[in-house]
């Protein structure tokens, strides 16, 4: 089948260039690298702030799940930019260096290769991301207190959503623009206006995607998943469907064109 | 606090930062082609800890 035949030539590629290495480390430093330091400042401060003889201060440890919760945060910031970073050039660097006509020359449907190559960076996505979470967790135990495993199951299910809406965005810029920089330049760009978009109105749109992790948290505190994460979480997953549809017909069209 | 008893916690940090640069040299080795001066590349990852392996894998490679 076609859609096999180009997902493994994604495969390969990671593998060749190495991204199933570093993006899978990259992703465990982020979300180790909060807890750890938090849980360690005050005991650092001890040993080489140079502090007055008899001069304390507590610096509150967060509950566990607030410590776990900073690895989202992490991954909110840095990690979407890794996500975009190695994105941008999965389509646009294909058609930009000509390979892209190589593959579409034969009976490969768009569709087929917009779709694979999506699912091939939310394998590597997710793999990756997966891995951070769980030495985040296996940290978080250690070190704050107990979170239950179904918890973080939930919670690496929901945030998950993000990271794959962030990729479908990026995927979409790629099938509208050619060069690489521009496609991360213009996903970045999406990212930090929907940022702008939902702190001026939180109040109003109360599912706005952006809202995501907040909702994450509430549930890790309250134990149940408000009907709110819900409702945030299918409007994402309508948004990754309708980008993903968009970016068949985008690419059809300049395809078409040329 | 001693520093034995905060290794065995922080080293899995350092050792990822250790991989993540052995195999960004691995991978600096073996390409031909760089944006920009090769050598640029090499003081980067090894200077710039974490970002550097990190911006090298992602722009310092020329494509195919």
């Amino acid at each position: 089948m076609q859609w096999t035949t180009i997902f493994k030539k994604e495969m390969l590629e990671y593998a060749r260039n190495y991204s199933w290495i570093w993006v899978p480390i990259v992703f465990i430093i982020l979300a180790i690298m909060d807890p750890l330091t938090t849980y360690y400042l005050p005991k650092i401060l001890d040993t080489v702030g140079g502090l007055p003889e008899g001069a304390t201060f507590d610096i509150p440890q967060p509950p566990p799940a607030q410590a776990l919760y900073m690895s989202l945060s992490e991954f909110s910031m840095f990690g979407v930019v890794i996500v975009v970073l190695i994105t941008m050039g999965t389509i646009a660097g294909e058609r930009q260096s000509g390979v892209a006509e190589l593959v579409l020359v034969k009976p490969v449907g768009y569709f087929t290769y917009i779709s694979s190559k999506w699912a091939a960076k939310l394998l590597l996505i997710w793999s990756s991301y997966i891995v951070g979470m769980l030495a985040s967790w296996y940290y978080v135990n250690l070190l704050f207190g107990e979170i239950a495993f179904t918890t973080v199951v939930q919670v690496i299910l929901f945030y998950g959503l993000w990271l794959t809406l962030v990729t479908t965005i990026t995927i979409f810029f790629n099938t509208l623009v050619k060069t690489p920089l521009l496609v991360g330049f213009l996903s970045i760009a999406v990212m930090i206006a929907m940022s702008v978009v939902n702190s001026v109105f939180s109040h109003r749109l109360i599912w706005f995607p952006n809202n995501l992790s907040s909702y994450i948290l509430q549930m890790m505190d309250t134990g149940t998943i408000p009907t709110d994460l819900w409702a945030t979480a299918l409007i994402i997953i309508g948004l990754i469907v309708v980008l993903l549809v968009a970016a068949l017909f985008t690419f059809r069209t300049r395809e078409m064109a040329n | 606090m001693e520093i034995a008893e905060v290794l065995p916690i922080l080293a899995p940090l350092f050792l990822l930062e250790a991989i993540l640069a052995i195999v960004a040299i691995i991978s600096w080795f073996k390409t031909d082609e760089t944006n920009g001066p090769k050598w640029m590349w090499l003081l980067i990852i090894l200077l710039i800890s974490i970002i550097g392996p990190i911006l090298f894998f992602v722009i310092g490679r020329r494509q195919r």
